[in-house]
């Protein structure tokens, strides 16, 4: 099974004056290509400080973090830039859609600083919409759109350069429970069919329960780190 | 990240916030439109003065004593209706027309209407050098009139209309008075002056009539000013130093006695005046310029932090530093050319009606123009720098953080 993301002796300092946050410690991570991922623990355990650095949007203080085999340390701001519009889709639990701009225009984003003609991403930010069930809906503004509509066009617009890692930071923390199993079941379809990676961040025991691997952080460390039911179930490893 | 898009992405937040946006190009629209409206109405007031002078007729000029180089004018310094005769004598060729300066001024009543004259002496064909006389009726001050001292007179069709009704008024009198003796005037002619600039500003209420300079002053009368149509093919600066020279040994007065006048020495002061007035707005200009850039730059500063995490958006979904200073850079561009533009067609629109009212072609000042559009997108450029950098240096963790 193939390495997609190592992490080695990873540490991650905040530094705000004279106050030191040690965020992240001694993180030893591996994820394979394929995996479903529930990251689990109290609030200020480093599960967004993690995320972040997973999501290339922030560089540890120290240790190595290899992603497909790229060493993120070395890489210049550019080079991050690409590595998150190609290899990373982000869903955040505000949705973080752009104002003001329809959801056409949301999911067709990555796109555009991926240089794909108008054209194309035209027509794949509509598939993609109608894959999370909002092709009618692709001209509403965000303020039109309910929560789990939202985080529908979210997940469309994470998934427009076809990236190999999905990364979602509680997805469901601001949906019902009725949108966060839809939400769960299009990462579920998603991981299945396609064989994205998907790590989310979960408050949530049956959310977590949707995945296939739990890792349970405490005060920066990795404090447990095991199978869901689902995940050990044998029809996995078929894939 | 392609132009286009950006381009796209800067008017709708343009157009997300109309009146924010309305009220920061002002600066620009205030600022480019007052320096369209000045310039062009400067040049359109260029080209009416040069048409003006133009239309004086070629070579004019007219050599007078130099007053401000002679200490002490004496009476012999003055010209003589001989004098004028040997000077004509010497340059049989050049001088196409001389006369002496003289003037009068003369209520006079018709009936019961009055009116004020303001007359010119001339000599002979004076209409045939300066080109803005049309004789409608009769004809013009001709040879015999000057050698008789006549009292005839050739009046506007302005003057004939209001003293008797109508407008062919030949062998119709006028009571004047000239030189302190009542005379009776005999109407030769009617003429009319192709409107122009001057007769447009003129506000005094007396009509400009001609007569024969001998009707007007005594036979030894003396004169400080020729009035001269040169040859118009040569140059007016040679031939006005010439005649200078050669009345000044001819009269046998000291050096710089005389000098003269041209249209083309006064055109060439005017433009002179128009040039330093241009430089003036131009400063006017830069300054309005620098405070609408200031304005722009606030509220790039202002959008900036509104759209804080609206950055960190973007840079998570892969916008590298050079998109986010892009887009910015654009919008703020965008800002100031749209300021730009509308400023111009303001400008051209109060030019427009500037010009209309005084009564003259309007004249765009292309360039100026051009340069007016440019500028603004080089302002905007340059005070969305600033706000652009901060934006694309935002961290991305912090900018998604914000609220
Ligand atoms: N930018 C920052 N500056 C200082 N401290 C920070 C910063 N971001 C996070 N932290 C601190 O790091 C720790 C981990 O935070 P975070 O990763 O957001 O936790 P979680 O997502 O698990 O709630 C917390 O103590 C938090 O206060
Ligand atoms: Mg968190």
């Amino acid at each position: 099974m193939k390495e997609l993301i190592k992490m080695q002796g990873l540490e991650k300092m905040y530094v705000n004056g004279d106050i030191e946050v040690h965020a992240l410690k001694d993180i030893n991570l591996v994820v394979n290509a394929g995996e479903f991922i529930s990251i689990m623990g109290p609030s200020g355990s480093g599960k967004s400080t993690l995320m972040n650095i997973l999501g290339c949007l922030d560089r540890p203080s120290q240790g190595r973090y290899f992603l497909e085999d790229i060493d993120i340390s070395e890489q210049s701001d550019n080079e991050l830039s690409f590595i998150r519009n190609q290899k990373i889709g982000f869903v955040f639990q505000s949705f973080n859609l752009i104002p003001r701009t329809n959801a056409l225009k949301n999911v067709e984003l990555p796109m555009v600083y991926g240089k794909i003609p108008t054209a194309q991403r035209n027509a794949r930010a509509l598939a993609l919409l109608e894959n999370v069930g909002l092709a009618d809906r692709y001209m509403h503004m965000p303020n039109e759109l309910s929560g789990g509509q939202k985080q529908r066009v979210a997940i469309a617009r994470a998934l427009a350069n076809n990236p190999p890692i999905i990364l979602a930071d509680e997805p469901t923390g601001n949906l019902d429970s009725k949108s966060s199993v839809e939400i769960m079941q299009i990462f579920t379809k998603l991981n299945r069919e396609k064989g994205t990676t998907v790590i989310i961040v979960t408050h949530e025991p049956d959310i977590a329960e949707f995945t296939d691997r739990i890792i349970s952080f405490k005060d920066g460390i990795v404090v447990e780190d095991r199978l869901t039911e689902v995940g050990k179930a044998p029809k996995k490893e078929a894939y | 990240m392609l132009l286009l898009e950006n381009i796209k992405l800067a008017i709708s937040a343009i157009k997300a916030n109309k009146m924010r946006s309305f009220l920061t190009m002002l600066g620009i629209i205030i600022g480019i439109s007052s320096v369209i409206a000045i310039s062009s109405i400067g040049a359109s007031a260029q080209g009416a003065v040069s048409k003006e002078f133009e239309s004086f007729g070629g070579g004019y000029m007219y050599l007078s004593v130099n007053w401000q180089q002679t200490e002490e004018v004496t009476q012999d310094m003055l010209f003589s209706v001989d004098d004028i005769d040997a000077l004509k004598a010497r340059f049989p060729e050049a001088l196409r027309y001389t006369a002496p300066y003289a003037y009068a001024k003369s209520d006079v009543k018709v009936g019961r209407t009055e009116a004020e004259l303001s007359i010119m002496g001339v000599a002979a064909d004076y209409n045939k050098f300066s080109t803005n006389i049309d004789i409608l009726h009769g004809r013009m001050i001709n040879k015999r009139d000057v050698e008789g001292a006549r009292d005839n007179v050739v009046i506007p069709r302005e003057a004939a209309d209001k003293l008797f009704g109508k407008e062919d008024v030949i062998g119709e009198t006028i009571a004047a008075t000239i030189m302190g003796n009542p005379v009776d005037l005999t109407v030769v002619g009617v003429y009319q002056i192709p409107a122009s600039i001057f007769t447009q500003l003129d506000t005094s209420s007396s009509y400009s009539c001609y007569m024969p300079y001998s009707a007007i002053s005594r036979s030894d009368e003396l004169f400080s000013y020729i009035e001269i149509f040169a040859d118009d093919n040569k140059s007016i600066e040679e031939q006005g130093n010439a005649f200078a020279s050669y009345m000044q040994r001819y009269k046998d007065v000291p050096e710089n006695t005389y000098t003269y006048e041209s249209a083309e020495q006064q055109l060439s002061q005017i433009n002179t005046v128009l040039g330093y007035l241009s430089l003036a707005i131009g400063a006017i200009a830069a300054i309005s310029l620098l405070v609408g850039g200031i304005g722009i730059m606030n509220i790039m500063l202002v959008s900036v932090t509104e759209r804080t995490r609206e950055i960190g958006i973007r840079k998570s979904l892969g916008a590298r530093t050079n998109d986010i200073l892009t887009q910015f850079l654009i919008e703020a561009m965008i800002l100031a050319v749209i300021g730009g533009a509308l400023g111009t067609a303001i400008g051209i629109g109060i030019a427009a009606i500037g010009a209309t009212l005084v009564g003259v072609d309007i004249v765009l000042n292309i360039s100026s123009i051009l340069i007016a559009v440019v500028f603004s997108a080089a302002v905007g450029l340059f005070f969305g720098l600033f706000p652009a950098r901060k934006a694309a240096k935002m961290d991305p963790i912090e900018a998604l953080r914000y609220e």
